[in-house]
């Protein structure tokens, strides 16, 4: 018998290519423009001391693909790095740390790049290596540093605008400092997808209306088929427009008459049928909460509107203008942009993409809306359509990170975590331990930070350098022990808290070059013995 | 200003300085921890102790490491899977090379080969496949998993394992787990603390659509998708079965989909979101990984040395959220009595041997704390009687006159379940001893 | 490690329970609650359970006689199987015959809300049975899974009531052969 093999299966179309394959997973949080600023992203790390943190933070940089890492470290590989530090090895041993870790961090991942400096022991010059270099995309360094280095080093970033992380991991304890070029705004912050409904039942737009009164206008006639699948939005626009009648004109937006509100939409519900009801009048009793609301600016947008613009960094910047724009649009009009997304619910698929597609052409005529002013605003005639796009769709939860200097000192900070400690504890008293809030980490940034240049100072020394800024230091129990932890790590890293410290620090960085999700403000201090973080602006 | 040694203070250059930053640690006790034990007999004991790994995969390949680097010297490490490329982007024991080997393997002897004086034994295969002895050999179990079925089945063996006549029974097992800037860290200790049954509520299940929405009014390009997964394919079956890894059939799907929703006038069908709906893949990252994986190895150290309190009889779970600032949430869960498997755990009951079903039955009805009319009887895999349903009754009738050792193989320590209609509320489990 | 245990010990003396020891052989949660769902089941006189393996009381199969209604005089199987998850995950059941009705496909899948996006761990297999026994009484045409069914259904009752006794019969409707679930009642 002869078999005549033929190809039945289709070629893959659209497959993804090897790249897309490797970074899949990553690519469905921060897709293509994420990856992109990534890849263009050209990092230094300054490392010292038992120095893992920094080398961990940079595993979980290249692994995601940045584009170039360099390594400034003049330490050779001892003994008690090979304890702690996996980017070494038994071979590394009175080697030059940077290059050590640097080659078997570039291992990784083929397609970044590495570098490090000094190229030989005892000729590390900092200052050279940094005006030699190409222009760095963001600055990591570790503690402890010599006060030069760190001079050098802020000195540089404040020059050429470059963000800043510190670290530090002693023992159980660390903490990580934030410090970006002014302020820092985000558009593509990710809010959980619940949050972004906006179905603007209390400011229809005129073809929405016409939408819902086309087939609502004779509705008891409707088949039983088709009175279950009319869209919840078109049912609470119906409601609305009845409850209105017999109301003085008012929407039900008090608890009291959402309450009754979504009675009167039950009421409305067919039950002639062996279930007794109908999905879609459930599903529109249940929106109600959530979407029949007035327009409220969320707090992250309202800075972003009064932000007062100083720096010629930030008049430069699309961002303002098309803020501006949507500021004007805001003030024009009472409400944002649509974003234009419509949630599912129960209809017939012809019927929810028709509302879907007048959901998605109101949102492009307000972004040709926002687009118009910006480009005719100082400053906005290359605003990009792309960019008001993104703008429009994510308005609300626009945030501005950094948008004011510190407004405290240590010592009130201090006395603020001292009270919150002791409201705390009293709470747990009062509650017989069924309540307990969280102690503060404060304490811990505190003995950290010093032992910043020194980093084997024994606890009375920490107590003392605390206490020239902080009086009140002197004698509180709680500092005490927190020096006491300090003093015990000896300068010393444990890997697990620098693993997690790295695995923090990258995350922030990631959210730092991507402009995607919300980066810390600034500071956050992570206790491995109650296994908690806090973050303070510091 | 005081001189900063480029390496820290561990300068000295013998292999006894390797420690040296940990030794810091573990030979000083701190102000937080009252019972710490900083002897060199202590220190001895930890060196023997034998740690077992679930999972060699974004999490496993960071606690492999993790573990490494805080002294553990005897580690063993589970994992069924083989090498995908998607795994590249986090799983850093793994090189392009290594695609389609097994993980447990390669990462096993990655870390062997960096450490010195580590010994990491693989395991290419299903936890399922050990049994109780396996397990009782280890101190601490350590899970990075990314599937539920697999948690609450070592969960449940774990607990199963504690015995009152073996200190050495008790495990225990700390669990972590991530998704995308998310990720939590749990620490159980079996019977004494919530377990991961306890605590099945706090997973959100997966948000099922309607069939018939999927059959009639698609509106979503998941709607679609879905659609060619599982009425399609079921139609058409274009291959024998379905492999979810196979390009070929994902394409095969994509191609259904993206037909259904033309036809339907939907947007958004893509080759990548067809991958992601049929093997509801979760975004993962390196950085989270290391988070939780460090995390959930700080608390083995902790445990392992007192070297500070551990989570665990207070405070046992902690979420940790990096995508709007940072935020952690450290708390306590309770131990729920109903739970299915650390709630109710079975007591003991002495039984002749040589007694028939019958007589065991007939024994539940005189003994005062039970008085059972009506009772149903099952042993793990066996039905030895079931008065309801009528078949299954009239098929287990027979074993009521078989012997319970003997007739029906029972033997000591095999659990058995005893419910009855008249207490529709309670399930009673027994631990059979022969008297 | 030593304080865990003196805690257990402690929690052992509080309980007053008494220890078993000993290599175990444990019920698994799944078959627990199975036995319990089984011995709770209300089925009437026009169901009944099968089990190939009495055994495996994971797996067995449901028969069907609606004694009303159109599908009344009809022998109707049903597979049910649960996994280890259970009752985290609902059972999975199909209809074994080739039967024409708008929320059973061709292929025996059923479109019943709580066999999938309703499903919760407090339902039971009773839920099920009754919900099956539902769908026989009363066939929805609203959101179907079998279409043509469902559009008989909805534009004329008796049509649809003669196409469901010609597929029962094992008679063909618009191409397609359905499987003869008729059975002979002689009471």
């Amino acid at each position: 018998m002869t078999e005549i093999i033929t190809s039945q299966t289709p070629p893959i179309l659209h497959g993804p290519s090897e790249k897309e394959k490797k970074y899949d997973r990553q690519l469905r949080l921060w897709a293509a423009s994420g990856q992109e600023a990534l890849e263009s992203a050209n990092i230094l790390l300054v490392n010292s001391g038992a120095g893992a943190v920094g080398v961990e933070t940079l595993k979980n940089l290249v692994l995601p693909g940045i584009g170039k890492f360099t390594i400034v470290d003049d330490a050779v590989v001892n003994q008690a790095d090979l304890g702690v530090n996996f980017f070494l090895e038994e071979d590394s041993l009175g080697k030059l740390r940077s290059e050590c870790c640097t080659k078997l961090l570039q291992e990784l991942n083929p397609e970044v790049q590495g570098d490090w400096f000094p190229k030989s022991v005892g000729t590390l010059d900092l200052p050279d290596v940094l005006t030699t270099s190409p222009r760095y995309t963001l600055i990591v360094y570790t503690n402890p540093i010599r006060e030069e280095d760190l001079a050098t080093i802020e000195a540089y970033a404040s020059q050429h605008k470059v963000p800043v992380v510190s670290i530090h991991s002693a023992g159980f304890y660390s903490y990580f400092r934030t410090s970006l070029p002014g302020t820092f705004p985000i558009v593509d912050t990710h809010p959980e997808v619940e949050k972004t409904t906006d179905l603007r039942l209390l400011s229809p737009w005129p073809e929405l209306v016409d939408f819902a009164q086309e087939m609502t206008k004779d509705i008891d006639a409707l088949d039983d088929h088709e009175h279950g699948h009319i869209p919840y939005v078109v049912i609470l626009l119906y409601c609305l427009e009845q409850w209105r009648q017999s109301h003085n004109g008012a929407n039900p937006t008090n608890t009291k008459d959402k309450r009754e509100f979504g009675k009167f939409v039950l009421a409305k519900s067919r039950t002639n049928n062996p279930e007794g009801g109908e999905e879609n009048f459930q599903e529109a009793a249940a929106a109600i909460n959530k979407n029949i609301k007035l327009p409220e600016l969320e707090t992250g947008l309202e800075e972003v509107f009064n932000y007062q613009l100083s720096d010629e960094f930030e008049l430069q910047s699309t961002f303002w203008v098309i803020a501006r724009a949507v500021k004007d649009f805001y003030l024009k009009h009472g409400c944002l942009p649509l974003p234009g997304a419509l949630p599912d619910m129960k209809a017939q698929s012809s019927v929810y993409v028709k509302l879907q597609n007048i959901y998605k052409a109101k949102a492009r005529r307000d972004v040709h809306e926002v687009l118009e002013i910006a480009r005719a605003n100082t400053g906005g005639k290359d605003v990009d359509l792309a960019e008001v796009e993104l703008f429009c769709k994510n308005a609300r939860f626009v945030k501005l990170i950094n948008a004011k200097a510190p407004e405290q000192q240590l010592n009130q900070i201090y006395d603020t975590e001292k009270a919150n400690d002791a409201a705390a504890e009293a709470m747990k008293e009062e509650t017989s331990g069924a309540f307990s809030l969280p102690m503060s980490n404060f304490f811990i940034y505190l003995a950290l930070a010093a032992t910043s240049h020194n980093a084997t100072a024994p606890a009375d020394a920490i107590i003392t350098t605390i206490s020239s800024k902080i009086p009140n230091a002197i004698g509180d129990k709680r500092m005490l022990q927190v020096a006491q932890e300090v003093a015990r790590a000896g300068g010393g890293e444990l890997h697990n808290i620098s693993a997690l410290t790295g695995g923090m620090v990258a995350q922030e960085i990631i959210k730092i070059i991507t402009k995607q999700y919300v980066p810390i403000d600034n500071t956050c201090i992570f206790d491995g013995i109650s296994s908690r973080c806090q973050v303070l602006r510091l | 200003m005081a001189a900063i040694s480029g390496g820290g203070g561990g300068g000295g250059t013998g292999a006894a300085s390797r420690w040296h930053y940990l030794d810091q640690i573990r030979r000083n006790p701190g102000p937080f921890n009252e019972d710490s034990d900083v002897s060199d007999e202590a220190l001895a004991a930890w060196d023997k102790a034998k740690v077992l790994v679930i999972g060699a995969g974004g999490l496993g390949c960071e606690i492999l490491k993790n573990l490494a680097l805080s002294g553990f010297k005897d580690i063993h490490v589970i994992d069924m899977d083989t090498i995908d490329i998607s795994n590249l982007n986090r799983q850093f024991l793994f090189r392009k090379d290594d695609v389609g080997k097994f993980k447990a393997e390669v990462a096993a002897a990655f870390v062997e080969k960096r450490v010195n004086g580590v010994k990491i034994t693989p395991h290419n295969c299903r936890i399922q496949e050990f049994d109780e002895d396996f397990y009782m050999q280890f101190q601490i179990v350590v899970c990075g998993l990314d599937s539920i079925d697999a948690r609450r089945w070592i969960n449940a063996t774990l607990v199963n394992m504690v015995d009152m006549e073996n200190q050495d029974s008790l495990k225990p097992l700390i669990d972590g787990g991530t998704e995308g800037f998310k990720g939590q860290t749990r620490v159980i200790f079996p019977t004494i603390t919530p377990c991961i049954e306890c605590q099945l509520d706090l997973y959100t299940p997966r948000a099922a659509v309607p069939l018939c929405t999927l059959a009639t009014i698609p509106r979503q390009p998941e709607h679609c998708i879905e659609w060619a997964h599982i009425i399609a394919w079921d139609q058409e079956k274009p291959f024998p079965s379905l492999d979810k890894d196979d390009p070929e059939h994902i394409t095969w799907l994509y191609q259904k989909a993206s037909a259904r929703a033309q036809e339907f006038g939907i947007a958004g069908v893509t080759y990548s979101l067809t991958q992601g709906v049929v093997k509801n893949i979760i975004p993962a990252i390196a950085s989270t990984n290391a988070i939780i994986a460090a995390s959930c190895c700080n608390e083995a150290l902790k445990i392992a040395t007192n070297a500070a309190p551990a989570l665990g009889f207070e405070e046992s779970y902690m979420m940790y959220s990096g995508d709007d600032s940072i935020y952690t949430s450290t708390f306590r869960y309770d131990k729920k009595d109903d739970c299915a498997v650390c709630g109710n755990l079975a007591k003991p009951l002495a039984v002749d041997p040589a007694w028939t079903l019958q007589e065991l039955l007939d024994s539940f009805a005189v003994k005062p704390d039970l008085q059972l009319k009506k009772p149903s009887i099952r042993a793990e895999g066996k039905t030895l009687y079931m008065q309801f349903p009528p078949g299954i009754e009239e098929q287990t009738r027979p074993n009521l006159d078989k012997t319970l050792k003997d007739g029906l193989g029972l033997e000591p320590g095999f659990e058995i379940a005893v419910t009855d209609p008249s207490f529709p509320a309670l399930t009673f489990q027994f631990i059979l001893k022969f008297a | 490690m030593l304080k865990i245990w003196s805690m257990k010990k402690e929690q052992q003396k509080a309980e007053n329970a008494d220890g078993a020891g000993g290599k175990k052989k444990k019920v698994t949660a799944a078959q627990l609650r199975v036995q319990k769902d089984l011995s709770e089941l209300s089925l009437g006189t026009t169901m009944k359970t099968e089990f190939p393996d009495p055994d495996d009381i994971l797996n067995f199969i449901l028969e069907i006689k609606p004694d009303e209604g159109v599908y009344h005089g009809g022998r109707f199987t049903f597979t049910f199987n649960m996994n280890q998850n259970y009752p985290h995950e609902p059972p999975k059941v199909r209809c074994q015959q080739k039967i024409y009705h708008p929320n059973i496909d061709l292929e025996g899948k059923v479109c019943l809300n709580i066999l999938r996006e309703d499903w919760k761990p407090v339902l039971n297999l009773n839920a099920v049975i009754v919900g099956l026994q539902f769908l026989f009484l009363e066939p929805n045409a609203s959101d179907p899974l079998n279409q043509e069914a469902a559009d008989d259904l909805r534009s004329s009752r008796d049509s649809f009531r003669r196409n469901v006794r010609t597929s029962m019969a094992g008679g063909s409707i618009r191409g397609t052969t359905y499987e003869r679930v008729v059975f002979n009642n002689k009471t």
